[in-house]
């Protein structure tokens, strides 16, 4: 069978505009720039980094990488800095639904954003709207500032 | 092994007429009605495993055989042997829900095991995502995309029988070669361990699992998922550009 394009590749995402709100946060982190500057211990770095891995691979899933997401990241994060930034992973989702892999870039970043600010990670729906109303069960303000991310003309 | 041809209680035959994973060219399709007419055939039906079964008066059977090596089709095996292999339209080409090339593999799986004798029959069906059009759980082997070039196998589904299973993990992350050489560990395997006219299902059931799980090495000392592990760690401390 001829193959005329190739599967699953970051052709359709616009990883740069996921990219972007997260060195938002990096710029204003004490750390920036320092020798203790660690994207392999930090949700921010882990998450831009693997944006960037993508990037520069073409492809859209790492596998494996999920397990590779830090613990013990202990950084205060403000709220109003992540959500543009998990309002992108949003905008930036396929909704592949039954075909969701934690593994896939935006998941990662995802993942790693809602560790900044939330207790527990979200099981993905596979959906937009079914992953807000499962953040909304779990943190009304936040569920309601990225809403108001996602209403946001870009 | 045998042919799969069969004595229908009207009397006529039936033929198992076995494409590339239920592909055809138009030629090819045209060809088989065109070679239905002229050998009487009654009728064409369609099988859970893509192939096409003629049916036809035992008389003409060797006519239409002729016809269909001509087409580049072929009878299919019957009895202890590698069946047909069902895949599904998933490939970078075709359906947009495919996590990686499902056709394609199963098309070369058929090629390279169709008829293969076993002790008792082996079915294989390969998906291209995990929503599994062909059943892949239900396969003795199944095999399914799951993205970067890597496939999940699955061992010991059989969808008929009052007991149906569905299979489980064997492997997972596997790259299309390895795919290739784990099918074959496991019909080695099948062959050496299986009581006579045995279901891969309870053999694997009898056994273990064990039985059949890839040995260390045969996916070579450095797994792809291994390889990509060390580049992406690389680049995330900071080694890569």
């Amino acid at each position: 069978m001829g193959m005329s394009n190739q599967i699953r590749t970051t052709a359709h995402v616009d990883l740069e505009a996921m990219i972007k709100p997260l060195q938002n946060i990096c710029n204003e982190c004490d750390y920036n720039g320092t020798d203790d500057c660690k994207p392999a211990a930090c949700m921010a770095g882990f998450a831009l980094r693997s944006l960037q891995f993508a990037k520069q691979k073409g492809i859209l899933d790492i596998p494996g990488a999920v397990q590779h997401i830090p613990q013990s990241d202990m950084k205060h994060y403000f709220a109003e800095n992540i959500i543009p930034a998990l309002g992108e992973t949003c905008r930036q989702c396929k909704e592949c639904q039954d075909n969701h892999s934690p593994d896939c870039v935006i998941a990662l970043a995802r993942t790693c954003l809602e560790n900044t600010i939330l207790e527990e990670n979200i099981h993905y729906p596979g959906s937009v709207f079914m992953y807000l109303a499962a953040l909304r069960k779990q943190d009304q303000d936040i569920a309601q500032m990225l809403a108001a991310e996602l209403q946001r003309k870009k | 092994m045998g042919k799969a041809y069969f004595k229908q209680k009207c009397g006529l035959y039936a033929i198992n007429i076995v494409a590339a994973c239920g592909v055809f060219i138009p030629e090819q399709f045209a060809g088989l009605g065109k070679a239905a007419q002229d050998c009487g055939v009654f009728r064409l039906k369609l099988t859970s495993r893509q192939t096409v079964v003629a049916v036809l008066d035992e008389a003409k059977v060797s006519c239409l055989e002729q016809r269909l090596t001509e087409l580049g089709l072929a009878v299919s095996p019957y009895g202890g042997a590698v069946r047909a292999v069902k895949a599904c339209a998933g490939n970078s080409a075709l359906c947009p829900r495919a996590l990686g090339d499902a056709l394609d593999l199963g098309i070369e799986i058929q090629e390279k095991f169709l008829g293969r004798e076993v002790p008792k029959d082996v079915k294989i069906a390969v998906a291209g995502c995990p929503r599994g059009c062909t059943d892949p759980l239900c396969a003795d082997f199944g095999v399914v995309a799951r993205g970067g070039g890597t496939f999940n196998i699955f061992l010991g589904g059989r969808s008929g029988s009052s007991k149906p299973l569905h299979g489980s993990l064997l492997a997972g992350g596997v790259h299309k070669e390895g795919v290739f050489k784990i099918l074959e560990h496991v019909l080695k395997q099948y062959d050496e361990l299986a009581l006579p006219k045995e279901r891969l299902a309870v053999t694997a059931a009898r056994l273990g699992f064990e039985a059949f799980s890839p040995p260390p090495g045969l996916l070579g000392d450095n797994s792809p998922q291994e390889s990509a592990d060390q580049d992406f760690l690389a680049f995330l401390n900071g080694k890569g550009k």
